[in-house]
């Protein structure tokens, strides 16, 4: 997709995430044919809705479309994907037993809110050295609403014990790593698209609020904060854009990273900036700060992933290969 | 070189053959120098260096025919900086202050004259320094006070320069005087192209912290210049400074992205077991790629003939924080050879170390860089 397609595409996704949220937003989606945009060119469709949901503060459950094209199983209508574990990467399920149907199940995940309007749930599962996926009726799991910090997100906790394997195993045709490659840039995209949100609130802010006779936008502390927070989410996208171009699940591990990273310095600097105002439920600040705390959670943290990236060059005392100019 | 040399390439051909040519030819590439060397060592290495790329054809490949270059893309100069940095033929600062004075002189000199002088500096027969800042102007560019006046046969320049890299050097002088009144700022500035052997110029050599001295003081007093060296029209040199600035701040910070890449690697394949902490190296890599990602970007954009502006500020702050996080790095897991060791592998690194300290200082400062950010990115407005 470029030129006028795209420009066209990335404004009905913008209507759409400026006026639905959850299952609504997914319906839009459906109506707008963002899941055929996906088939097409995932780069632009990842894109473009990720950044405007996080912009828009909305959600929907495109991040298990995401996980479920990557991994071949989307011949499966009407199953949603149990994601991993907050902070974590590896499949949710496990299993324990030698051969298959005799063996049980155990369950750690979470899910979009989707979830519990569907039948099954696909669970991938590590079963020896191989990952295949259940198809598991969703009322033999245990679904919590989770409340936490940003209730408004409706994630699901999905957990189930040693449930009696009975369903129908598929060998997973796609690779994990890769799947989990592309909802990070989806996720990261979320993540970036929240931050220049924010980014966007203080620079209003500071441009309007007066003080000592001047707005504060003339005071060098705030505007050295907002331009800091212009670098950190500039630098994201750069880590996202090489993300795309070399295709590595290095480097989209990378990009998740540094986008969970520079959240954090936004979310500083822009309630900082934000001051008083900021610190209320009256401005729209404190939603951004929840999700973004939440995005940075999910398929690692900003910490986790920057930690085994270290590990891994340490072991393999080689810097991970480079994106040609 | 398997084909006829200043046969058009695209940079994919480019990378390949000249890959295959550096490997044919490093032995005589190697610096004869242990560890960083003196800077006479460096900058004689320097100029064989040039001598060999430019005579071999792909020094000229990515610069305009006018100039003795073959045309093509800008890639490709920035990929051969990014071979030799990241092979450690040459140092990347004193080898890119080519990017950043040669396409000034494309723009702005008159055509004979750049015809004449950019293939000197390209095949390292001469070599070129900036001057730019004073004592009373470090930050606050538009205050320079190097006067040149109007005399019947050319301009006559008396003042002082600071922190000129490679002015002992210097063949050339690209020079940023004062022709309009003092309240003129920004509007009364001409730049001069100025002979360092004219009678009149005086260079002291200012010892750095890392141990060379590669910048120095220059005085100038009652220097004769023609007229014919002004770049621009008189009162362009705001103008040639601003179009000069993002060149200070693309295809050099991408060597330097090269240079900084085969230090970190260096150091993790050196570090003693258990030297290195994971998360910090984690952090650092993730820096470096996206710093490199960033200047990787901006180099396409200027390779797609974009005008290049106040954007490459956040190129040279991610710079500025890279360098100094990979060196953070080295002298926290070699600490041993940074602060005690004698050995050349050592003093390279802390004078490395000790370089990196200046990333967030020249070039734009660091809060300057942010100022820039703030002002015309952010649109935020005067800050008075």
């Amino acid at each position: 997709m470029d030129g006028e397609d795209l420009e066209l595409f990335e404004r009905s996704l913008r209507h759409a995430t400026e006026t639905h949220t959850g299952t609504a937003l997914d319906a839009a989606l459906d109506e707008l044919g963002w899941h055929e945009a996906m088939a097409e060119d995932p780069r632009a469709a990842i894109a473009t809705l990720f950044g405007l949901q996080g912009g828009a503060n909305v959600t929907s459950s495109a991040l298990d479309h995401v996980l479920v094209s990557a991994l071949g199983l989307d011949g499966d209508a009407d199953a949603g994907i149990v994601l991993p574990d907050v902070g974590r990467w590896d499949p949710p399920g496990w299993i324990d037993g030698s051969d298959l149907h005799s063996s049980v199940l155990s369950v750690a995940g979470l899910a979009t809110a989707g979830l519990a309007e569907q039948r099954h749930a696909l669970v991938v599962s590590s079963i020896d050295e191989k990952v295949i996926a259940l198809r598991v009726p969703v009322p033999s799991l245990v679904l919590r609403p989770i409340h936490g910090i940003d209730p408004s997100l409706g994630l699901l906790q999905v957990t189930a014990e040693r449930l009696p394997v009975t369903a129908e195993a598929e060998v997973v045709p796609g690779d994990w790593d890769r799947a989990v490659a592309l909802a990070r840039l989806a996720v990261a995209h979320e993540l970036v698209g929240a931050s220049r949100r924010m980014l966007e609130l203080a620079r209003e802010h500071a441009l309007q609020r007066v003080q000592f006779g001047q707005p504060i936008s003339s005071f060098q502390a705030i505007r050295h904060r907002l331009a800091e927070t212009l670098v950190a989410i500039e630098m994201a996208d750069a880590v996202l854009d090489a993300a795309w171009l070399d295709g590595s699940v290095t480097t989209a591990a990378m990009a998740k990273g540094v986008a969970g990273r520079q959240a954090r310095t936004t979310i500083r600097h822009c309630q900082q900036v934000l001051a008083g105002i900021g610190f209320t439920t009256e401005h729209p600040l404190h939603l951004y700060i929840r999700r973004t705390l939440v995005l940075d959670g999910l398929l690692g943290t900003a910490t986790t992933l920057t930690k085994a990236l270290g590990d891994e060059l340490i072991s393999s005392r080689q810097l991970p290969p480079l994106l040609p100019l | 070189m398997s084909r006829a040399p200043g046969a058009p390439m695209d940079i994919d051909e480019f990378r390949v053959s000249l890959d295959a040519w550096l490997d044919d030819h490093q032995a005589s590439l190697e610096p004869e120098y242990e560890g960083s060397g003196t800077l006479d060592q460096q900058m004689a290495h320097l100029a064989k260096v040039k001598q060999l790329t430019y005579d071999a054809g792909w020094m000229r490949h990515g610069w305009p025919e006018r100039v003795g270059g073959f045309g093509g893309s800008s890639l490709m100069r920035a990929y051969l900086g990014e071979a030799l940095a990241s092979r450690d033929v040459v140092e990347p600062g004193l080898y890119s202050l080519t990017e950043v004075l040669a396409p000034t002189m494309i723009d702005y000199a008159a055509p004979e004259l750049a015809a004449t002088m950019v293939p000197a500096l390209l095949r390292g027969d001469e070599t070129w320094c900036q001057g730019f800042s004073e004592p009373g102007t470090g930050s606050n560019l538009g205050s320079l006070a190097c006067r040149a006046v109007r005399s019947d046969d050319g301009w006559k320049v008396t003042g002082q320069k600071v922190w000129t890299s490679l002015a002992q050097y210097a063949q050339r002088c690209v020079l940023l005087t004062r022709t309009g009144t003092p309240e003129s700022a920004h509007k009364g500035i001409t730049a001069l192209f100025v002979d360092m052997d004219s009678p009149g110029i005086t260079v002291r050599p200012i010892v750095a912290m890392h141990g060379t001295d590669e910048f120095s003081e220059v005085f100038f007093d009652d220097v004769a210049v023609p007229f014919d060296r002004t770049l621009g029209q008189e009162g362009d040199g705001w103008a040639v400074a601003m179009d000069l600035l993002p060149y200070e701040r693309s295809t050099s910070l991408w060597h330097r992205a090269a240079f900084l890449h085969r230090r970190l690697q260096q150091l993790v394949e050196t570090a003693p077991a258990g030297a290195l902490d994971p998360t910090a190296l984690g952090e650092v890599t993730q820096l470096l790629y996206a710093f490199r990602a960033r200047s990787r970007a901006t180099q396409h954009r200027m390779a797609n003939g974009e005008h290049l502006g106040p954007e490459t500020s956040i190129d040279k702050v991610l710079l500025a924080t890279t360098e100094q996080a990979v060196f953070d790095l080295v002298s926290q897991t070699l600490a041993a050879e940074v602060t005690i060791g004698d050995d050349p592998a050592s003093e390279r690194w802390r004078s490395e170390f000790l370089y990196s300290r200046a990333a967030s200082i020249y070039g734009g400062s660091a809060e300057i860089q942010r100022n820039i950010i703030a002002r015309r990115l952010l649109d935020l407005g005067s800050d008075r």
